[in-house]
């Protein structure tokens, strides 16, 4: 697996074997002039074991069908891209060490990847050190921020704020009582800390949050409670696993007789686990759902590129992260001509892009992706068009800034 | 340095008591030549810091015989000490580490006034249930650890003592620097193990009861040797947190209690350099095996198995009962 490319700079152990190849190098000048026609390499650090696979391996699939297209059309300024995917265990520590690895050893352009908000953020304090440019494709409000913000990266995903205050939009009504149940770790917190924001501006009520443990398997002891505080609305703010886990059991306590269930991100794979029954009515958001092919010719694209490299399955919603994440990156390094990395960061600012789910860009302030977010509605089994027809798109609401928290409120220079 | 009792005969010694007797110049060496051996100066420094858990750990459970399960408390303070030192404070990196260490080595001691008492299981659980107390209190306290999201914000990016500037980004010069550390630990312990304390240590592992009968003071020395156990472990702490210049939360769970436990075993428990043999066996394993199969865990917990049903002495001390049987 190691890689005998040459890198341009930094010294290594490969240093040593410089010193005693060195008249071999003469000989090798032409190499030289073959520099521009180097591959260019993107990491993809994403964690293909642990509780967030599946979502993992949608990403590995999506981001290797935008490198594909890339290549097909001859790559980027005559050089071929490959992505390079590492393991990073849902782990920091982890993802740091991997990503060291593939700045030091394999001398990747770019990094483009992490599937939690931790993992992300490592990732980012090892890019941002190293000038490298990073592409995150995870939600997280925190990345967003001025603390760690840097020049060098990019988030294509959603942020718990805007997903929140769309999801709220189209469901909190002024006087509706409002419960949470929330994972108790930084995702559910950001999640909640949006739901709230938008419940105070919407005019609707909060009635009482639980916190369960993250992973948690059983959560009978929280519905009777949940119950008792007669919401109209029960938010359940978690993630992968445990979402499925939750919606069944509130759904074996009856609990949708009595109240709307809405969770921030309406997750397709949790969805295919756990069938029609039990997701039936259950309102939440998502950054892409398949069935906008019917309405945006970009979506329409993808989805038959992604059939083509898959045998007809249909692209996930964490998955197109994986696609629009690398497929922004390489749009703008073609039109900044290489890989230069101040060049390629003011192309980035610049882009204004359209690979998947309508337009997007990258607000030059925070760099957060400015893009729709969809409200969708699980539908009944009878509604079902096909197999992978699962949600109806009850809202779209538009790519703009109305939705993302303010420059000056980040604490960035606008 | 390593002067040991044999040194008093007159005649020559077997080579394996010559090599014994320059296990510090041997094992520095070997450390040496590890990021050439290894597939990156990443994770060869991870090598570094772990080998020097499980060394600090095998203090306690190779050398004196105590289980426990919560060294992750120690290696996890001495990093998020060091990581608010600097990204809150402002501290030099060497005050920090030095902080970390103090930090971790006063918590192990007081960790090991309360859980010393108790012996075998109880004494695992104590240690494990008081490790997780730190886990959540660094969970809570986000303000201050960053919580779930780890601690982050505290780059080193170069290395300033007297004069002298380091090139911290550098990998190489990284590991290095970080192998200086490792290399006066690895002396230290060796110090401790030849001195008379060491032979203490040893003789409670053997056998409690006579120990106490030869007059020696079990609670007192069973302290000591948790304490300086848990010195060394936060300086690989600290060492890690400059190293990846983040501190995520994983460092506190139990998984990682666990897995310096596994190097440990693996590498083979109250031998001098097995320590670092199995971190160095993990963590290859771990890294080369994961980047052609998703499935990597299967062969690394079937090899594990496999160690632990036919060398149950480790890889390192199976080859030194091997050479020694010769």
């Amino acid at each position: 697996m190691m890689s005998s490319k040459q890198g341009k700079s930094g010294a290594s152990r490969r240093d040593v074997l410089a010193g005693l190849s060195a008249g071999t190098a003469l000989l090798a000048m032409p190499w030289v002039a073959r520099a521009q026609g180097e591959t260019i390499r993107i990491g993809f650090p994403t964690p293909l074991t642990g509780p967030f696979a599946a979502e993992a391996k949608d990403q590995v699939k999506s981001a290797e069908l935008a490198v594909k297209l890339v290549n097909d059309k001859g790559g980027i300024a005559g050089r071929k891209v490959e992505l390079l995917v590492r393991d990073d265990k849902l782990n920091a520590g982890e993802a740091a060490t991997r990503t060291l690895e593939l700045i030091e050893k394999d001398k990747v352009h770019a990094v483009v990847g992490a599937l939690s908000s931790a993992v992300q953020l490592a990732v980012n304090e090892v890019t941002r050190a190293r000038g490298v440019i990073y592409v995150s494709i995870s939600q997280s409000d925190t990345i967003n921020e001025v603390k760690d913000f840097s020049r060098f990266t990019f988030h294509e995903a959603l942020n718990p704020h805007m997903t929140t205050a769309a999801v709220a939009k189209h469901t909190f009504k002024q006087g509706t009582k409002v419960a949470y149940l929330v994972a108790d770790y930084a995702y559910g917190h950001e999640m909640l800390r949006g739901f709230k924001r938008a419940e105070a501006a919407l005019g609707a009520t909060g009635v009482g949050e639980i916190l369960h443990p993250f992973g948690a398997a059983d959560y009978s002891t929280f519905m009777p409670r949940l119950r008792s505080m007669r919401p109209d609305i029960l938010c359940i703010c978690n993630f992968g696993r445990d979402q499925a886990n939750a919606i069944k059991q509130a759904v074996d306590f009856g609990m949708k007789q009595q109240m709307q269930i809405v969770v921030p991100v309406l997750l397709h794979n949790q969805r295919l686990a756990i069938g029609p029954e039990a997701f039936e009515g259950v309102i939440g958001g998502a950054n892409y759902y398949w069935g906008l092919e019917e309405a945006i010719p970009s979506a329409k694209a993808f989805n038959d590129a992604f059939r083509a490299a898959n045998g007809g399955a249909v692209p996930t919603d964490y998955g197109a992260y994986g696609f629009t994440g690398v497929y922004s990156l390489l749009l703008a390094m073609e039109k900044a001509g290489g890989t230069d990395t101040d060049k390629v960061i003011a192309a980035l600012e610049e882009l204004q892009y359209d690979i998947a789910k309508g337009p997007q860009h990258y607000r030059k302030c925070d760099h957060q992706s400015v893009q729709s977010v969809l409200v969708l509605e699980s539908k009944k089994k009878a509604d079902m068009g096909s197999e992978a027809d699962f949600f109806r798109v009850v809202a779209t609401e538009p790519a703009s800034e109305s939705i993302l928290r303010s420059c000056s409120e980040l604490g960035l220079p606008a | 340095m390593t002067l040991s009792a044999q040194s008093l005969d007159a005649g020559p010694r077997p080579l394996r008591a010559r090599l014994a007797a320059r296990r510090v110049p041997l094992s520095i060496l070997a450390l040496c030549l590890l990021p050439w051996i290894l597939p990156s100066e990443a994770l060869a420094v991870n090598v570094l810091v772990y080998g020097l858990v499980a060394v600090g750990y095998n203090l306690l459970f190779g050398y004196t015989g105590l289980l426990s399960f919560g060294h992750a408390a120690f290696f996890g303070t001495g990093a998020y000490v060091t990581g608010i030192a600097i990204g809150r404070f402002d501290v030099p990196w060497f005050a920090a580490l030095a902080l970390g260490v103090a930090a971790g080595g006063a918590l192990a001691f007081v960790i090991g006034l309360l859980s010393i008492r108790t012996r075998g299981i109880y004494f695992s659980m104590v240690t494990l249930a008081l490790s997780q107390l730190v886990y959540y209190i660094a969970l809570q306290a986000s303000s201050w650890t960053g919580g779930e999201n780890g601690l982050r914000g505290f780059t080193v990016s170069e290395l300033n003592l007297f004069g002298w500037t380091v090139d911290f980004l550098d990998p190489v010069k990284k590991y290095y620097v970080i192998m200086v550390f490792a290399a006066a630990a690895l002396w230290f312990v060796s110090r401790i193990l030849n001195s008379p304390f060491g032979s203490v240590i040893e003789a409670i592992r053997e056998n409690e009861t006579r120990a106490r009968a030869c007059g020696y003071d079990v609670e007192r020395t069973k302290l000591i040797s948790f304490t300086l156990s848990g010195l060394i472990c936060a300086l690989a702490g600290t060492l890690f947190a400059l190293h990846l210049a983040i501190v995520p939360l994983d460092i506190l769970h139990y998984h990682t209690s666990g897995m310096i436990v596994m190097m440990t075993l693996l590498g083979g428990a109250g031998s001098f350099f097995g320590p670092f043999v199995g971190a160095f066996a993990f963590l290859l394993m771990e890294d080369v095996v994961s980047l052609w199969t998703p499935h990597w865990q299967i062969v690394v917990g079937s090899v594990f198995i496999l160690f632990v049903l036919f060398l149950p002495k480790g890889i390192w001390g199976t080859l030194m009962a091997w050479r020694a049987g010769r």
